[in-house]
């Protein structure tokens, strides 16, 4: 009996093993690739492997693109979506968990409602009202519209509804403002759930293309996605430097999932959020 | 229901503090929810009402001025070949690249789930789910270079089992699925994930039990597993049908919608009609038919989840 059960399970470690060593594979093409050398790629001789390893491709990104203002451009707009994102979701949530007012359910619904929007269809107004506020081609047009989330105000109402009510009715005896009671009490006890919001909010952000794409176009504001592709544009033929770039983007990227591995994938499994 | 209560209590202590305790709150939710609900009406719900209205108009914003004319972009989407066929087009990729994304994410994380191994378990997960953190966008390009006729990877495997170089995204017949391999393999990690956590959901005796009365392995899985894992597919299932219906960066950077229009999703389609022909009015009136889709499946599943629930 123990014998067959090992015998299954080493058949099926054998499988997982190759399927996912086939999805490490354009990963290591990729390496591969930002390690040819220009003639390598001139001569078309290319095999999988570059025949003599260079660092031509890392050089030309870092020489032609403003490398450095992309991933700034990059960075500063997800920190700060982030953290304003999990702001106002946490104080909405509060509000529509805590707080009784006239039209609350209503506004609720409505809210939740936008959740099932593509954007693709509120894409061309929302492009004409940055139009309208003269943001285009400005790092806060990427900025604010993106400033709330109806999911961050769903899922932070539905966890501080679990927030007992003499908790915060003895903060306030204690007479501790609503907005210090959000800070201080409430906002501490539902960081789990912050937590996986922030992580979320964060990458989204951080790989959003449709957006940029429409509000971005001078070279020196675009975020990492977009000029990526822009880059691979105007390199068509020296795929090094693009495979380079591309590099240059993924390991700052799994180096964090890999720290914040395990609050990834609990905040995938607890909020379901994608 | 709790507040009403405690605010009761309030009361008997002390009216005046009551009454400037029910202050502090009011002005509370105003100062906290005016802004956001700015934010929401000019980024959300403005959008909405603009995009519908604007369906109705002959709009270029480059000359800025807007025809109204009805029904008429309706009228001439039914009679616009290149819509008809991207409807046709995503359609066909949404139910192809679901239909698969469901059954290798099912089978993958029961084989995942079944390793005893913990450091291996989790060594799995890591490398299925690491794709989906990368950019779409950057995996497209990457993607390119691997789909490449002359120098790309996938014609090298082919070269080396003595087969004919294939135009991965320029061949009519095999461009669409060029672009379900990449969609798959970028996310089929959040799938995984969420079908592993179903799975330990499960509680053990379940199996227990079914393995005492001698149950195949197969019979467990269809008569145990599937149906106690209904909550987690339906979740699943409506999120992924949502998000490839929306599938936009690998169509835009990989094929542009060519070859002959194989690979031009609604998605593409309304946003070259809005913005590189101009065509505002026009793309809107897609947008609203594409709004309709998406919301008529979601219905369907959902509707199509519970009966499944209630025998």
């Amino acid at each position: 009996m123990p014998r067959k059960i090992s015998l299954w399970e080493g058949f099926t470690i054998a499988v997982l093993t190759i399927i996912a060593c086939v999805m490490l594979l354009p990963y290591v093409w990729m390496v591969l690739s930002s390690l040819k050398s220009n003639m390598d790629i001139v001569s078309g001789s290319g095999g999988f492997f570059p025949s003599k390893p260079s660092l031509d491709g890392y050089r030309t990104v870092f020489s032609e693109a403003p490398f450095v203002t992309w991933l700034l451009n990059s960075l500063v707009t997800s920190v700060i979506i982030t953290v304003v994102t999990l702001f106002t979701s946490a104080l909405a949530g509060y509000v529509f968990a805590k707080h009784q007012f006239k039209g609350k359910k209503l506004l609720f619904i409505l809210i939740l409602a936008t959740m099932m929007i593509p954007f693709q269809v509120i894409m061309i107004p929302t492009y004409l009202i940055t139009a309208e506020l003269g943001l285009v081609n400005h790092l806060l047009a990427i900025i604010l519209p993106n400033l709330v989330s109806s999911y961050g105000v769903f899922l932070a109402k539905q966890f501080i509804e679990e927030i007992p009510q003499e908790l915060l009715e003895a903060a306030r005896m204690d007479g501790s403002g609503e907005f210090r009671l959000m800070l201080r009490i409430v906002m501490p006890l539902i960081l789990p759930m912050l937590s996986a919001l922030g992580i979320f909010t964060f990458m989204n952000s951080w790989n959003n293309y449709l957006w940029p794409l429409i509000v971005l176009n001078d070279e020196s504001k675009m975020t990492v996605p977009l000029a990526l592709v822009y880059f691979n544009g105007t390199h068509q033929v020296n795929y090094n430097v693009v495979m380079s770039a591309a590099v240059l983007i993924t390991i700052p990227v799994i180096i964090m999932f890999l720290i914040f591995q395990k609050q990834f994938i609990k905040g995938l499994a607890m909020t379901g959020m994608k | 229901m709790s507040t009403a209560i405690s605010t009761n209590k309030a009361d008997k202590v002390n009216p005046a503090v009551k009454s400037t305790a029910y202050r502090a709150k009011r002005r509370f939710i105003i100062i906290s929810l005016v802004p956001i609900l700015l934010l929401f009406g000019v980024f959300a719900f403005l959008p909405i009402a603009w995009s519908l209205g604007l369906s109705a108009f002959k709009y270029d914003p480059l000359s800025s001025n807007a025809i109204f004319v009805g029904a008429e972009n309706y009228i001439r989407m039914f009679q616009d070949s290149i819509f008809l066929k991207s409807l046709w087009v995503t359609f066909k990729f949404v139910f192809i690249a679901v239909l698969i994304n469901i059954v290798i994410t099912l089978l993958i994380a029961s084989a995942i789930q079944r390793v005893r191994i913990p450091w291996l378990k989790n060594g799995f997960r890591t490398v299925f789910f690491l794709p989906t953190i990368a950019p779409l966008a950057g995996t497209a390009i990457v993607w390119n270079t691997m789909f490449n006729y002359n120098d790309g990877l996938f014609n090298m495997i082919l070269a080396k089992v003595n087969m004919a170089p294939i135009q991965w995204l320029s061949d009519p017949h095999y461009a669409l699925y060029s672009v379900i391999m990449m969609t798959l393999w970028a996310d089929i990690g959040y799938n995984i994930v969420l079908f592993i956590a179903g799975l330990d959901s499960i509680p053990d005796m379940y199996y227990e039990a079914a393995t005492l009365e001698g149950a195949g392995r197969w019979h467990v899985f269809l008569h145990i597993t599937l149906p106690l894992l209904r909550r987690t597919l339906l979740f699943v299932s409506i999120t992924t049908v949502v998000s490839y219906f929306q599938a936009f960066p690998q169509f835009q950077i990989m094929t542009k919608g060519g070859p002959f229009n194989e690979t031009r999703v609604l998605s593409l389609q309304i946003y070259e009609q809005a913005f590189s022909s101009s065509n505002m009015g026009y793309a809107s009136a897609m947008a609203t038919v594409f709004l309709m889709i998406i919301l008529l499946v979601t219905l369907l599943q959902l509707r199509w989840g519970r009966t499944q629930w209630e025998h």
